[in-house]
């Protein structure tokens, strides 16, 4: 398995859009090693691949889809209250297509 | 504001007191003690009184999370990304305190969207204990934590993803109670890991903590994981009998001597609490050491990370500062949400980010991902399997006392000891948890812990109640010991 890298680290940090600091970067090396540590002893837990990973914290959830029906929508006022650059009844942004990017 | 709810309500159907005067007490409180503690974002100066009515929380003020959505008034989640963010609707567990007729009055400080555990993250600065300030709250639910101890309101909303409501309860010297999952519904909650996030509430009693969670709880077609609890009465059932309740406590947590260099806090926290053990036993109840697996418990911190870090990562993408939130700086949507997020989260926040998304690729998910939910089901079905034959587990609530603010990082460590992290297992199961005071150490509150089986919450807290009831910490009011 390829070793977590500070140039991995970067990577990541790029695509989830957040810029680091080398301390920053070196600071999810540091607890990311502890991670690692732990669950690899979790590869020697006998029958481990047998036991279905947890996603979910009550046994008896069951998932169920509610009738369609038709209902009034927010103000667009509302949804653009917490925008902060709004043109009319819409959000501003830079030009997306054939703009610089 | 240092009296119970039901002490507060008498007093308000007598008309020995009124809303009003109550607001005015609670709003000049808050202002005293965020500027000696920091426990609010936001106060609301403008809270008006409301008509007082058979319900009990009528007319008294409380305190609400940073992570609750709140109509019209600021909710930042105590994170920058956020720091202007005004809902325009209330969450579900708000609306219905709302509609009972309570009166919130501020909103309290939290570690950066719910991820920490200090009280030190919050965008506002660090939250102060107010038995000793030098010490943390603990967190997240650190301003809820501080202001109920320091006696601003009876009771404040907290949300708990890994003990943030019964980490800083204990710190505090207060109790703090997370019902079964979905017992309350999260709509309006800022998600963070919506596989292990639970709201509840602090308070200075078990039946304050009954009162309140009563009210906000119910199905919510909003939350598809909440689940009809009208046959749950917590109050009206908060007095059953516990003669002959079965207890257990973990040997590898409690026993001295599976700890190396145990600090002198240590050693008086596990004495008072096998003090209190034998203080259930005089109540009728029967208590047994367990033994569980030591390397399983090794894990749990990992676990917890692994899989909260995971789920984090997905529910904060959407904080790009482009529809909601300050706008970012830059020529194009990229680097605009690039600004934002690099100067919007706290570097805390920023790691776990990218632990997530590293656990989450497609090359590492196996080892990382599924096996922390394989070890989260061990971990929840040896608790299962505990509740076959016992009512409850009880245990001491972290190592000991507050810690030092001085000593507070926030970081996952290798000495970071399983009995500082197994409140984590409530959330694993959806346990209902709570934390009530049990004694002193150093002039500061340490706290026992009592977790039952889903759905079972009228059970633990009949078990906390008359635990309470037996020892004087009860509605206790924080006074700085140093």
């Amino acid at each position: 398995m390829p070793k977590f890298t500070s140039e991995r680290v970067d990577d990541l940090a790029a695509k989830l859009l957040i810029g680091l600091s080398p301390e920053e970067n070196q600071m999810v090396l540091d607890e990311f090693s502890i991670i690692d540590e732990n669950l690899g002893k979790v590869e020697d837990f006998p029958n481990i691949k047998k036991v279905e990973p947890m996603t979910h914290c009550l046994d008896n959830f069951t998932c169920t889809l509610r009738e369609d029906k038709i209902e009034a929508s927010i103000p667009i006022e509302d949804a653009l209250k917490n925008c902060d650059s709004v043109e009319g009844r819409e959000i501003e942004v830079p030009k997306v297509v054939g703009g610089e990017n | 504001m240092d009296k119970t709810i039901e002490e507060l309500h008498e007093l308000l159907k007598t008309k020995q007191i009124t809303s009003k005067e109550l607001i005015v007490e609670s709003l000049k409180k808050s202002h005293e003690v965020q500027e000696a503690y920091n426990a609010f974002v936001t106060i609301l100066e403008e809270a008006e009184e409301t008509t007082i009515t058979d319900n009990l929380l009528s007319g008294i003020p409380f305190g609400i999370k940073d992570n609750y959505s709140t109509k019209d008034i600021l909710s930042t989640g105590s994170s920058n990304t956020l720091k202007d963010y005004v809902p325009f609707f209330n969450a579900t567990a708000v609306q219905k305190l709302i509609d009972a007729g309570a009166v919130p009055v501020n909103k309290t400080v939290l570690d950066e969207f719910g991820m920490g555990g200090t009280g030190t993250t919050g965008h506002t600065g660090i939250v102060k204990n107010p038995w000793d300030p030098t010490r943390m709250t603990a967190g997240s639910s650190a301003g809820s934590a501080c202001a109920v101890a320091a006696g601003v309101y009876p009771y404040a909303l907290g949300s708990d993803t890994g003990d943030s409501i019964r980490k800083p309860a204990a710190y505090c010297g207060i109790v703090g109670y997370k019902p079964t999952y979905g017992m309350i519904s999260r709509y309006g909650l800022f998600p963070f890991a919506s596989s292990l996030d639970h709201c509840g509430v602090l308070t200075r009693s078990v039946t304050d903590a009954a009162i309140v969670v009563d009210t906000m709880k119910g199905i919510d077609e909003h939350d598809m994981t909440s689940w009809d609890s009208s046959h749950i009465h917590l109050y009206e059932n908060r007095n059953k009998e516990v003669k002959n309740m079965k207890l257990c406590y973990i040997k590898e947590l409690c026993d001295i001597e599976f700890y190396e260099n145990p600090t002198e806090e240590l050693k008086m926290h596990l004495e008072n609490f096998k003090e209190k053990l034998e203080l259930c036993k005089n109540l009728g109840m029967e208590v047994e050491e367990v033994s569980v697996n030591q390397k399983l418990l090794d894990t749990l911190p990992s676990v917890y990370v692994a899989i909260s870090c995971a789920e984090a990562t997905s529910n904060m993408s959407n904080l790009t500062g482009i529809i909601f939130g300050p706008r970012g700086e830059g020529k194009n949507v990229t680097e605009m949400m690039m600004d934002h997020r690099t100067k919007g989260f706290s570097p805390l926040i920023k790691r776990r980010f990218i632990i997530g998304s590293y656990i989450l690729q497609k090359e590492n998910q196996e080892r990382y991902f599924k096996n922390a939910g394989r070890v989260r089901r061990l971990l929840v079905d040896t608790w299962k399997k505990l509740y076959e034959s016992y009512d409850a587990v009880i245990l001491p609530v972290g190592s000991g006392p507050a810690k030092h603010l001085d000593g507070s990082k926030d970081i996952l460590t290798k000495d970071t000891a399983a009995l500082e992290e197994h409140l984590q297992i409530g959330n694993f199961g959806g346990f209902p948890s709570i934390t009530i005071p049990d004694g002193f150490i150093n002039g500061l509150p340490v706290a026992l812990n009592i977790t039952g089986n889903c759905y079972e919450d009228e059970k633990i807290l009949s078990i906390a109640h008359a635990l309470e009831q037996a020892m004087p910490y009860k509605n206790q009011i924080a006074k700085e010991v140093r």
